[in-house]
C-alpha cells in the first residue's frame, strides 16, 4: 500500500462513496456518543488521514481478544478503516514468522517512530524476571518497556492487557500485571473485556484517525463512549428488576419469562461496559439475553470477588468452623464474665431480708 | 480491592464472626449470672409460666392508659419506627434473597414501592425521635454515647438502603458498598450497645412474664 | 409475558418535540441546521414509535444505498426530517431527526462530484476526441 495513500482513495478504489463515508461518521459519532454535528468533520478528516501504523504485541493471552476482534466476511467502512490502518505487526495474522517476523517488527517501529498506536493483549508476567511469558527469548516485560516508549499511545486490549485479568487472578503465580502497572509516562486507552466488544476498539481507532487524539477516558482510562454506564442501566431486563421480578433458578419460570438475574448472581449493576447496547457478534445478544447473569468481565480482579452465582446482595462465607470457634470463645469469655460476677458480694439480687424490718413499711 | 469488595468479603466475614462472639459472650454471660432463689411454691403449673412469659413479651409493648397522654406520642413513633424496621428487612426483596442465600429459606416480599415508602417513613420517625430525646431535659439527661451511637448505628443502614434503592446520589456499586458496610457495622455494635435490646428483650421480658406467672402476678 | 415495548411515555415525546420546534424556529431565523441523535436517549421503542407518527409522514421519502440501506422522509412538518441509517447486514447504526431544508447526506459531495465528471467524461466521445487532440 503506497504509504501517502488517504483513506478516501482507497476507499473510492473500493466503491464506497463520500456519501457512505459520510454515512458512517454518522453512525460513529452516535457510537462514540459525539454531536451529530460533528459527522461531516469527522468524515472530512477520515478522507485526509494517512495509514497510521498499529503494532500489536501479544503477551500472557488467550488470543480471545483478537478472535474477537477479526473481521467478518462482508466488508464494510469499518473492516476497511481497521485494515487500513493496519497492523504493521501481529504475530497471529501475519505471515512472517521467526526472523522475518522480528525483523518486520523493528522496521515498522523505525518508520513510524513517536507515531504508532501500540497496541497489547494479555497481561504481563513480572514474577521471576518475566520468564512465565517469552517471544522469540524476550520478556513481555522487556518488550512492552521498549516499544512503549516510541510509540504515541499505548492500547491496552482486554482486561487481562488493562488490569491483569485471569493470570492475575489469585494466587498469580506468575505475578501478572496490566500495562497501566507498567507504562506511566504513555497516554493509555483501556478496552476491558474479556473479550471486550469490538465496535469499542473501532470507535477508539476512528476517533483517533479522524481527531488526533484519543477519546475522553474516565478514572479507569477506558473511554467514557462506551464504559460510562453500567450494564444494568442499558439492560432490556431493567423493567424487570424495577417490579422485583427475578428469576430464582436457571430455567424456572422466571428464567423463562426473561425476568432479571440479580439473583443468581448478576453483576450489571456494577459493571461498566457496553455489551447491553452494541452485544456481540453484530448486535446477536449478550449474556443477560442468553439468560446468564453478567459476570462483570470488564471490571478489575472479577475472578476474585466471590462465586458468579453469589448476588451483589451476598458476600463471602465465614464458613462453620470459624463460626463455632468464635461462639466457642464468645461463651468462654462470657462465662468468665458472669463467673466473676458471681463471686463478688452482692451478686444476688437484693430482696427482702426476713430478720430485718422494712423501713418504708408500717409496722 | 474496591470498598464493595472488602464489604462483601472480608468485611462481612469478620462483622459476623465478632457479632456472634459477642451474642455468645452476653447470652452466656447473662444466662450464668446468680438468680434469686425462690422459695415460695408456683401459682402456676409450668405451662402457665411459660405462657405468661409469652404474653408479657407482648403486653409490655402496650403502655398502660394513665401514661398515654404523656408519652403516647412517643410510642406512636417508636411503633412506626419499629414496625417499619422489621417490615424492610423481612419484606424488602434483596433482605429475603441475603437470608434465603444463608438458609434455603424465602417468602414472598413486598412490593419495592412500598418498602421505599416505609423507608421513608421509618427515617422520619428516628429523625422525630432523636429530636424529643435531645429536647426533652430528662431524656437529654439520661441518654449516654451508647444511646446516640445505637441511634446513628440503625439510621445509616436504613438511609443507605433507601439511597440504594433509589439508585442516587452516588454510583451503584458505592451505594451497595456503604449499606453493606453500614449493615456490618451494626452487627459489630449489636452485642455490646443498647440495640442488643432487640434480642434481650424477649429474654427479660419473657423472663419477668414467667416470674409474674409463678407469683401469680397479671401478666 | 410483560411487553417491553408498548411503554411510551408521553411527557417525553412532548418534550422532544418542543426541542425540535426551537430547532426548527433557529433554522428559520439563523439558518442554523440541527440533529438530534435518538439513540443517545433513553427512548423505549414505543416512544421511538409515538414519536414517528406524530411525526408524521411528508412529501418526500427518499431511499438511499450506500453501504447499506437508508431511509429518509419529510415528516409532516417542512424542515424536520426523519433518518434511518443501516449498515451493509441491515442493522440499524443511526436513527436521527435532522432539523434542515435538505439532510446534508443528500446532498452530493464534491469529491464524488469531481469522480464522476471524470467517469462521465471518460464514457463519452468527447474523451475519445480530447484524447486525439491532446494526444
Amino acid at each position: 500500500m503506497d504509504e501517502s495513500e488517504t483513506l478516501g482513495t482507497v476507499l473510492k478504489r473500493r466503491g464506497f462513496s463520500r456519501r457512505s463515508l459520510l454515512k458512517f461518521a454518522i453512525a460513529m459519532t452516535s457510537s462514540l456518543a459525539l454531536p451529530p454535528s460533528i459527522a461531516p468533520l469527522m468524515a472530512a478528516n477520515l478522507a485526509r488521514a494517512k495509514r497510521r501504523s498499529v503494532i500489536w504485541l501479544s503477551f500472557q493471552e488467550c488470543t480471545g481478544c483478537l478472535e474477537t476482534l477479526l473481521r467478518s466476511s462482508s466488508p464494510t467502512i469499518d473492516s476497511l478503516i481497521f485494515d487500513f490502518i493496519s497492523l504493521d505487526y501481529q504475530e497471529t495474522l501475519m505471515a512472517a514468522a521467526g526472523t522475518a517476523a522480528e525483523r518486520t517488527l523493528r522496521e515498522a517501529v523505525a518508520a513510524n517512530k513517536g507515531e504508532y498506536l501500540l497496541a497489547i493483549d494479555g497481561s504481563i508476567p513480572t514474577k521471576d524476571g518475566g520468564v512465565y511469558s517469552l517471544t522469540g527469548g524476550r520478556s513481555n516485560f522487556d518488550m512492552l518497556m521498549e516499544f512503549a516508549t516510541d510509540a504515541k499511545a499505548v492500547l491496552a486490549i482486554g482486561t487481562c492487557a488493562a488490569y491483569g485479568g485471569i493470570p492475575k487472578a489469585h494466587p498469580n503465580p506468575t505475578g501478572a500485571v496490566g500495562v497501566e502497572d507498567l507504562v506511566t509516562n504513555k497516554p493509555i486507552v483501556n478496552i476491558p473485556g474479556c473479550p471486550p466488544v469490538p465496535e469499542v476498539l473501532s470507535g477508539v481507532l476512528v476517533h483517533f484517525v479522524s481527531f488526533g487524539k484519543l477519546p475522553e477516558l474516565d478514572d479507569r482510562k477506558r473511554p467514557l463512549a462506551y464504559f460510562g454506564t453500567t450494564i444494568h442501566d442499558q439492560c432490556y431486563r431493567r423493567p424487570f428488576y424495577d417490579q422485583g421480578k427475578f428469576a430464582k433458578s436457571f430455567d424456572d419460570e422466571g428464567a423463562r419469562q426473561g425476568w432479571c438475574l440479580f439473583e443468581l448472581g448478576c453483576k450489571g449493576p456494577v459493571t461498566h461496559n457496553a455489551c447491553a447496547s452494541l452485544k456481540w457478534n453484530g448486535g446477536t445478544s449478550f449474556p443477560i439475553e442468553s439468560g446468564h447473569g453478567c459476570i462483570g468481565c470488564s471490571e478489575p480482579d472479577f475472578w476474585d470477588k466471590g462465586s458468579f452465582y453469589t448476588s451483589l446482595a451476598g458476600g463471602s462465607s465465614t464458613g462453620w468452623r470459624n463460626a463455632g470457634i468464635a461462639a466457642a470463645v464468645g461463651i468462654a469469655g462470657g462465662a468468665a464474665a458472669a463467673l466473676s460476677a458471681r463471686r463478688k458480694p452482692g451478686a444476688e439480687p437484693a430482696g427482702p431480708d426476713p430478720e430485718k424490718p422494712d423501713p418504708d413499711k408500717q409496722p | 480491592m474496591t470498598l464493595l469488595d472488602f464489604a462483601r468479603g472480608i468485611g462481612l466475614q469478620a462483622a459476623v464472626l465478632i457479632m456472634i462472639f459477642g451474642l455468645f459472650w452476653r447470652a452466656a454471660g447473662v444466662l450464668l449470672l446468680r438468680r434469686r432463689p425462690q422459695h415460695a411454691s408456683s401459682r402456676a403449673s409450668l405451662i402457665g409460666r411459660i405462657a405468661g412469659g409469652a404474653t408479657m413479651i407482648f403486653s409490655r409493648s402496650i403502655p398502660r392508659r394513665t401514661f398515654w397522654r404523656r408519652i403516647g406520642v412517643s410510642v406512636a413513633l417508636s411503633t412506626v419506627f419499629h414496625v417499619g424496621f422489621l417490615a424492610i428487612i423481612f419484606g424488602g426483596a434483596p433482605h429475603i434473597l441475603v437470608i434465603h442465600q444463608l438458609t434455603g429459606l424465602s417468602w414472598p416480599n413486598l412490593p419495592k414501592g412500598l418498602v421505599v415508602i416505609i423507608s421513608g417513613l421509618t427515617l422520619t420517625a428516628m429523625i422525630a425521635l432523636l429530636i424529643r430525646r435531645i429536647a426533652h431535659p430528662v431524656t437529654r439527661l439520661l441518654s449516654t454515647a451508647d444511646d446516640y451511637l445505637t441511634w446513628l448505628f440503625v439510621f445509616l443502614p436504613v438511609l443507605t438502603g433507601i439511597l440504594l434503592s433509589g439508585e442516587t446520589v452516588a454510583g451503584y456499586d458505592t451505594l451497595l458498598a456503604l449499606h453493606i458496610l453500614s449493615v456490618e457495622l451494626m452487627m459489630v455494635w449489636l452485642p455490646f450497645g443498647k440495640l442488643m435490646h432487640g434480642l434481650l428483650v424477649f429474654a427479660s421480658r419473657g423472663a419477668m412474664g414467667f416470674n409474674f406467672a409463678r407469683k401469680g402476678a397479671a401478666t | 409475558m410483560t411487553d417491553l415495548s408498548s411503554f411510551s411515555d408521553a411527557g417525553l415525546v412532548d418534550a422532544l418535540l418542543m426541542e425540535v420546534a426551537g430547532m426548527l424556529d433557529r433554522l428559520i431565523e439563523r439558518g442554523e441546521t440541527a440533529t438530534v441523535d435518538l439513540r443517545g436517549l433513553p427512548l423505549s421503542p414505543a416512544c421511538i414509535a409515538d414519536l414517528e407518527s406524530r411525526l408524521g409522514h411528508g412529501e418526500i421519502s427518499v431511499q438511499l444505498d450506500a453501504a447499506g440501506r437508508s431511509d429518509i422522509h419529510e415528516t409532516g412538518f417542512p424542515g424536520v426530517w426523519w433518518t434511518r441509517h443501516a449498515d451493509e447486514a441491515g442493522r440499524p447504526i443511526a436513527l436521527l431527526i435532522e432539523v434542515t431544508t435538505v439532510p446534508d447526506i443528500l446532498r452530493a459531495d464534491p469529491a464524488d462530484m469531481a469522480d464522476s465528471l471524470q467517469r462521465l467524461a471518460g464514457a463519452t466521445h468527447f474523451a475519445s476526441h480530447q484524447h486525439a487532440r491532446h494526444g
